[in-house]
């Protein structure tokens, strides 16, 4: 008998769970809400860039033949029952569950917030959003123009600073870099909270003139007044603002409850990413619980995890991570770590600009075809793994 | 009102760090309440410190047991 296996979510992470599973032993079924898998990493590019470059792609498209994909979303998860009821009401009888719903932003926690994005936008939520930025810092000809991290967590920990360093490129190369100022403002005591990245980064801020304000958790926006006011009342002055705005878990009921945290991300082992107290539901993604950054990497290595031991195999989360990190003017970097090692102080450079380039490229192949990436992906993160780069990046 | 003690469990978050699961329980949290953080990193310690200067909040206890380090922290600074 087939083993079956239901995963909830066709981005990154359930796509690629799904495609790595052998079909000889498993009947996977993938369900979605939506028909699309969206690379979520180019609404950076249409925010500061105006790139009109396609970000979605059908979900099935992206599916080995013989997995099932049924479009509609999960209402509730029954993890002791083993049952998934979808919104039309059907239910889905599991041997094992894949959580992979993702996270989404939120705008109830700042004031004033849903009312910012509808004039200046965002680049963590839609395309329409990203393009409304797009509009912002054209019509921008002088003034401030703002960043501001509104409250954690959010998706990829350098898209605040990536969208601060293109902005920045983006004003200098319309000749307006003496009549446009670029503030960034974060709650943390630096403007990158991992300190050894900070270092990389903070330096290209001054040489640059970006200011930077630190230690500002964002409380309300006054767009009459045109100012952002932080939670012990400092008030940040704009005449264009982009916030990051924190996200939240899965909408998907869940019982029993206590497998969420009171901001619904799903509560797992940070090595297997079995959720609590199940040895056969686990959570990947944007959408756990677990202490790594929120990224389509970490979703890709922990799909990996779970297909293997789904597999009968003991593998393990190293907690990995590697953010692609654009510092603008074709500099890049990325953010390496992983559970045993602190981020490498990785320098910039074009060629790590080329390699972020060069997987956007790739990667609709890369979630499609596991079985001619993941040897490719493998030397890559053997030969790049924290502890090796330490020593030459010290 | 009583007061409302927020526990966080920042061990072993490298990236993007533990002062990220500090600032999400602060902007939830109201005046009176207490967070206590646990953490590996060693550079919380010094973040916290920090945070605290800055903010006005009230550091209650900091400590470090085998490694792992805990705050305590009263929120008094909202406005």
């Amino acid at each position: 008998m087939k083993k079956r296996v239901v995963v909830i979510g066709g981005g990154a992470g359930g796509a690629i769970l799904a495609n790595n599973l052998p079909l000889e032993d498993f009947e996977v079924t993938v369900v979605d809400r939506s028909p699309y898998h969206y690379y979520w990493p180019w609404l950076l590019y249409v925010a500061f860039r105006g790139s009109r470059r396609p970000m979605r792609r059908e979900i099935e498209s992206l599916l080995k033949p013989g997995i099932n994909f049924i479009q509609s979303g999960a209402q509730s998860v029954d993890l002791n029952n083993r049952k998934v009821v979808l919104e039309g009401g059907k239910t889905l009888d599991y041997d094992y569950l894949v959580i992979a719903t993702g996270s989404r932003p939120t705008y109830g926690q700042i004031g004033g917030h849903e009312k910012a994005v509808e004039k200046y936008g965002d680049y963590h939520s839609t395309v329409e959003n990203a393009e409304r930025v797009w509009k912002s810092i054209n019509s921008l000809k002088q003034g401030t123009f703002a960043v501001v991290v509104g409250g954690d967590p959010y998706r990829c920990p350098p898209s605040p600073l990536e969208g601060v360093f293109l902005a920045e490129e983006f004003f200098r190369s319309r000749g307006l870099r003496d009549r446009v100022r670029v503030v960034f403002a974060v709650p943390y005591p630096r403007p990158y909270p991992a300190e050894p990245m900070n270092e990389v980064v903070e330096p290209l801020l001054k040489e640059r003139g970006v200011e930077y304000i630190t230690f500002f958790t964002l409380d309300r926006i006054e767009d009459d007044r045109k100012v952002a006011v932080s939670m012990e009342g400092e008030e940040l002055k704009y005449d264009a603002l982009v916030v990051i705005p924190p996200h939240v878990g899965t909408d998907v009921k869940i019982s029993p409850e206590d497998v969420l945290t009171t901001d619904r991300f799903v509560q797992a082992d940070k090595y297997t990413n079995n959720i609590k107290g199940f040895d056969d539901a686990f959570v990947i993604g944007d959408a756990s619980a677990v202490p790594v950054a929120k990224t389509g990497v970490t979703a890709h290595l922990q799909a990996e995890v779970v297909a293997k031991r789904l597999q009968g195999e003991d593998a393990r989360n190293s907690g990995r991570t590697n953010c692609p990190f654009d510092l603008g003017y074709g500099l890049g970097t990325f953010v390496i770590s992983d559970y045993r090692n602190p981020v490498v102080k990785l320098p910039p450079s074009r060629f790590s600009h080329m390699a972020k380039m060069l997987f956007a490229a790739t990667y609709w192949d890369v979630v499609r075809y596991p079985e001619l990436w993941n040897p490719i992906f493998e030397a890559y993160f053997d030969a790049t793994e924290p502890a090796k780069l330490a020593r030459i990046y010290v | 009102m009583p007061e409302n003690r927020l526990k966080v469990d920042a061990r072993g978050i490298a990236c993007p760090g533990p002062i990220t699961e500090l600032v999400k329980a602060y902007r939830n949290a109201k005046n009176g309440d207490i967070i206590e953080v646990v953490a590996t990193d060693p550079g919380f310690k010094p973040d916290v410190e920090a945070w605290i200067k800055r903010t006005g909040n009230q550091l209650l206890e900091l400590r470090e047991e085998g490694g792992t380090y805990v705050a305590v922290i009263k929120v008094t600074a909202k406005k």
